[in-house]
């Protein structure tokens, strides 16, 4: 009978403590977690439940349970908000979060909730030594929130030849445009939606036509203000070429 | 206490505590709040604020603060209270045992709730109220309580209390008589018809309840005044009603009215209206100057707050873009009874939807969601396509179509903007079936998997398994099937958007199948004996848009090899040998059948399809005239008894060698057509006649039909397992493939038709149409035959049967059925009718 299987029988509560500490540094965190979860109880209202809520949370981080890491880093930061083990908890209540967020394709719901743990983090402590890495987290969850709205705007502009509709993709990247103002995806964003009114004036009824060409114009001239060096300019200006064509037709007709 | 200065501020000396209570002295003081060392002003806020916390504890009673004594300014205080009883035990007198629990749990009179005088009285009229609901207008209730002293496992004591609930509900009221007084232009009847829940007793009326009903004879005193109201009497009012108690269980009510003056519709002019004329409000509001004043109807007509699918002023501007539009109707005069209105609208500006969301799709990815979606960024905000886009989102089956919903937030009038947010709840869309039975002579086992949300491209990924990767809306299907006869194992895979760009769906099928035949001697199946069949089919459908959006073009191309191994019956004439079949297919079919695929009310449902092979003898310079004559003559030999039989076996030798050079690479073509109408009778009653038409023929007459492929009518056109690419065709009152064509000397052959039609004609109506189950009722009509070849072909020579059925669709059953029908005419070999027949449907057939 391993030393683990007694204390795990025992009901002595400070030979549970200690084994389970002993565990904890064997990296054997299931078993420690086992253990804790046994005399959390007893331990309320005690001066060493502060060490010992810590440890415990930190075996659910480190057996990737993550949601109840994040609810256990988050219950001790509000519990012992003296403790000199606070900032390391709230930091891992937001990296917790962070662990739990999805591929950026499907709901986003604990993205949104790890960044606004991981900010607040970071507004309270300022000069944390880890600092650096939920600035780094953050960027990547900000930057899930990102990928997700240019992808859906993508597609539209991909399907627009089926259901023609195109305004929906250009109000969508209008949208990814101003709710992301630093991204990464811009120039891209302005590009497709030069296609999409490209696409759009080509498909175009007759009556309406002459005002998309027109209009493709003064997206070509908005791509082309800011992103003239990138390598899609050349189709943006093959684009146009057809648009000027398309619109000499109106020239002579009139 | 009359040296206490009114308004002047003391430093609490301390608290103490006095009074009946098992809470500690120190928990009450922390409770009230009040605190040794802090500042009161005496009489105060803070006091009353102690006693006011204490109180909404909900644990004490009598909740007293006093003074005891004052030093310098220094002030003592005292907490008198008690604690409140708890419940120990509840008795309920006068009602069913059954019933006493629900009563507790609804007024939580459980076991240790404190009593207090609320308590008590909430659940008196709690009571009273429930059972003059149900008709027992003389219920009456009371309540006892009695103290008792509880001592619980810490020897502190608790005041405790054993509650006794009389309830006496008396008899059941009815209602003997309505009298109404004063109404001249309404009859009685038409009167007593209006109250709806409020009925008079009579004897032919079983169905109908008379119960007297406080809150229902409210509602019904509303009705009879819009009845008025309806017909013209916009002033007509109840101007007193009385209730008398005829006896115990009868009574009788008095309605006395003031009808006053009929009016009539004068004017009606529209203000502000701009995007719709005043003609198409018109017509939306279809009333006349000169009708009967009609207030009810007016004010359905420009918003029918009962339908919200209602056809009426304020959707017309909703659906339509105008959301922040309103309407108000003022009356501009009243004279000669005759009433102009003035219809105003704002319209406000149309609204464009502005971010379009999806949250709540753990699984699911946003591009299998999005590209359902009819409501799009920048678009014209209407109702209808949001109501198309939960309802194709729920089709999908990936989502809880009970929990679908929408929010609109960030509504911006200034901008005519606003948001759509759809929320989705995943369900589980995999199945697992696995199942075993006995049938075909053995034990059958069946393991059937398939994953209705698959993800393919995650298939490598170890992360995506929770159990199986899913989100990207295919489905993939693997099926085991064996019994010691057969066993079957498939594949299949379905992508319903090939590319991402368009609804092109993409499927492709991998199929082994081994048969074996029975050996007589040992009761076994003959593993040495078998008939193997592989098979691979790629395929893709799109739905087009011309010459309507309810066609669907589909085409596949498929491959069978059929490998023989020793397998020697009347099917094939080659024991040992093999046949290929690379058939292309095409098909067209339109689907405009509505609501409900279970049971549609309307539209119809046609197809087309033609399966192909290449010519093969065009081109493979095999002389299969020759062979044709050849063959022949090798049957005269085996037909002809002077032969020897080394000879004649020698000639079958050879018909085999033939043969397995007509089928070694299968040539044919088939062309089905099928049609169904459904048309709505009466209420649900639907009329669904059908036809259908189906050939299977050769481009090289003398290498001549193949056995594969064909029709075989009758029963319930289940297909167990297509051995041979044959097809089940259903026909009612008949045993299964029994309609066999005859041949030249008039015997039922046993191979199946080349050419068959069918025309059905089937009466439906449905006993439930609920989300849990769904039931109807049908009775048919129907006739059909099939043939060798054309020359036979008389379409109207029909095996005829008529009956009824029954069936039941539940979500995880799918679709079950029984008919029962009766051949008129006989099978193909006898001479009597067929007569009664029973089928067992499984999954949608007929």
């Amino acid at each position: 009978c391993s030393q683990y299987q007694k204390a795990l029988k025992k009901p002595d509560v400070g030979e549970k403590f200690r084994v389970g500490e002993e565990m904890y540094n064997k990296g054997k965190f299931a078993k420690a977690n086992k253990l804790f979860a046994q005399i959390v109880p007893n331990y309320r209202g005690k001066p060493q439940a502060e060490k010992l809520m810590f440890l415990y949370a930190k075996t659910y981080f480190e057996m990737k349970d993550y949601y109840l890491a994040s609810y256990q880093f988050e219950r001790f930061a509000s519990a012992y908000p003296q403790s000199e083990k606070v900032e390391e908890a709230s930091f891992l209540s937001g990296k917790s979060a962070y662990m739990l967020s999805p591929v950026y394709s499907k709901d986003q719901t604990e993205t949104r909730d790890a960044i606004e743990k991981l900010q607040s983090f970071i507004n309270l402590y300022p000069e944390s030594e880890f600092l650096a890495d939920a600035n780094e987290l953050v960027r990547e969850l900000d930057f899930k929130l990102e990928r997700k709205a240019f992808e859906i705007a993508k597609q539209y502009n991909k399907i627009a030849g089926y259901n023609g509709d195109y305004t929906a993709s250009i109000k969508a990247f209008d949208n990814f445009i101003l709710d992301f103002p630093g991204s990464t995806y811009r120039e891209e964003a302005y590009f497709y939606k030069l296609d999409s009114a490209f696409k759009m004036a080509m498909n175009s009824v007759e009556t309406k036509k002459e005002e998309r060409l027109e209009n493709v114009k003064l997206h070509h001239k908005n791509y082309k203000k800011n992103y003239s060096e990138y390598e899609r300019m050349e189709d943006a200006d093959k684009m146009i070429e057809e648009v000027i064509k398309e619109l000499e037709k109106y020239r002579t007709k009139s | 206490q009359d040296n206490i200065k009114k308004g002047e501020k003391y430093v609490i000396g301390g608290i103490s505590v006095l009074g009946n209570t098992s809470f500690s002295e120190q928990t009450i003081i922390t409770y009230s709040g009040l605190r040794k060392g802090e500042d009161v002003i005496i009489p105060g806020d803070k006091i009353s604020a102690a006693i006011k916390k204490l109180w909404n504890s909900n644990l004490f009673n009598n909740i007293e603060i006093y003074i005891n004594k004052i030093e310098g300014n220094e002030v003592y205080l005292e907490i008198r209270l008690e604690d409140l009883p708890e419940i120990n035990e509840v008795k309920i007198n006068g009602i069913k045992k059954s019933k006493k629990d629900k009563i507790i749990e609804e007024n939580t009179l459980n076991k240790g709730v404190k009593v207090t005088e609320n308590l008590l009285t909430t659940t008196k009229n709690y009571l009273e109220n429930k059972y003059k609901k149900e008709g027992f207008y003389n219920t009456k209730v009371s309540i006892n309580t009695i103290d008792v002293t509880e001592i619980d496992t810490l020897q502190t004591s608790t005041k405790a209390m054993n509650m006794v609930v009389n309830i006496d509900k008396g008899k059941k009221v009815k209602v003997k008589e309505i009298v109404f007084n004063g109404n001249d232009a309404i009859k009685d009847s038409k009167l007593k018809k209006a109250m709806k829940n409020t009925k008079q007793k009579n004897i032919t009326h079983v169905l109908k309840r008379s119960k007297y009903i406080e809150a229902d004879y409210q509602t019904d005193l509303n009705s009879v005044v819009d009845k008025f109201k309806e017909n013209g009497y916009r002033d007509a009012r109840i101007t007193s009603d009385s209730l008398v108690v005829l006896d115990q269980k009868n009574v009788a009510l008095y309605i006395n009215l003031e009808e006053g003056e009929i009016y009539r519709f004068g004017k009606i002019d529209f203000i502000g209206n701009t995007v719709y004329s005043d003609d198409v409000l018109k017509r939306i509001l279809r009333i006349n100057p000169g009708d009967t004043y009609n207030g009810i109807l007016l004010e359905k007509r420009i918003a029918d707050t009962e339908n919200p699918e209602a056809v009426d002023i304020t959707n017309l501007y909703q659906n339509n873009g105008y959301l922040f539009s309103t309407i108000n109707t003022v009356e501009v005069s009243a004279e000669g009874n005759v009433i102009d209105l003035e219809i105003r609208i704002s319209e406000g500006k149309p609204v464009y939807f502005n971010n379009v969301t999806v949250v709540g799709n753990d699984v699911t990815n946003d591009h299998v969601i999005y590209r359902e979606l009819h409501t799009r960024p920048g678009q014209l905000y209407n109702k209808s396509n949001v109501i198309r886009t939960i309802r194709e989102l729920s089709q999908l089956g990936f989502f809880d179509p009970a929990l679908l919903t929408t929010d609109f937030p960030n509504p911006n009038p200034n901008e005519g903007t606003i948001d759509l947010e759809y929320t989705v709840v995943e369900t589980g869309s995999s199945q697992i079936e696995l199942q075993g039975g006995y049938g075909g002579g053995g034990f059958i086992g069946t393991l059937g998997l398939s994953f209705n949300n698959f993800s393919l491209r995650n298939i490598l990924n170890p992360k995506a398994y929770k159990p199986v990767p899913r989100g990207d809306g295919q489905k993939l299907a693997l099926r085991l099937q064996a019994s010691q006869f057969y066993q079957t194992y498939s594949f299949s895979f379905t992508e319903p958007w090939l590319g991402g760009e368009k609804p092109v769906q993409f499927s492709t099928s991998v199929s082994h199948t081994k048969q074996f035949l029975y050996n007589s001697q040992t009761g076994k199946a003959d593993k040495d004996k078998a008939f193997n069949i592989t098979g691979i089919s790629v395929g893709i459908a799109k739905r087009l848009n011309a010459p309507d959006n309810y066609f669907t073009l589909s085409q596949a191309v498929s491959y069978q090899h059929y490998n023989l191994k020793n397998y020697n019956t009347g099917l094939f004439t080659f024991g040992d040998g093999y046949s290929n079949n690379l058939a292309y297919t095409i098909g067209l079919t339109r689907n405009s059948t509505y609501n409900d695929p279970v049971f549609p009310v309307g539209g119809s449902n046609f197809s087309v399809s033609a399966k192909l092979t290449l010519p093969y003898s065009l081109f493979n310079g095999v002389d299969y005239n020759a062979l044709k004559h050849e063959r022949e003559d090798l049957e005269d030999i085996v037909q002809d008894p002077t032969y020897s039989i080394p000879e004649r076996q020698e000639a079958n030798q050879g018909i085999a060698e033939i043969d397995q050079e007509r089928f070694k690479w299968l040539e044919f073509y088939k062309i089905k057509f099928k049609a169904e109408w459904y048309q709505e009778i009466v209420k649900k009653l639907v009329l669904k006649p059908s036809a259908e038409f189906g050939f299977l023929g050769a481009y090289n007459q003398d290498r001549g039909d193949i056995p594969f492929e064909r029709f075989f009518l009758g029963g319930d056109g289940l297909g167990s397992y297509s051995l041979d690419g044959r097809e089940s065709i259903a026909l009612r009152g008949y045993p299964n493939q029994s309609i066999q064509p005859v041949d030249a000397n008039g015997n039922p052959t046993n191979d199946g038709g080349t050419i068959y039609n069918k025309f059905s004609l089937e009466l439906r109506y449905p006993i439930t149409l609920k989300q849990q189950a769904k039931i109807f009722v049908l009775g048919f009509m129907e006739g059909g035959i099939s043939f060798n070849n054309f020359n036979d072909y008389s379409p109207y020579d029909l095996k005829r049967s008529a009956g009824v059925g029954l069936r039941v669709f539940m979500p995880a059953f799918g679709l079950l059925g029984i008919d029962f029908g009766y051949g008129f005419d006989p099978i193909p070999g006898q001479s009597s009718p067929n007569g009664w027949e029973t089928h067992f449907i499984i999954g949608q057939q007929f």
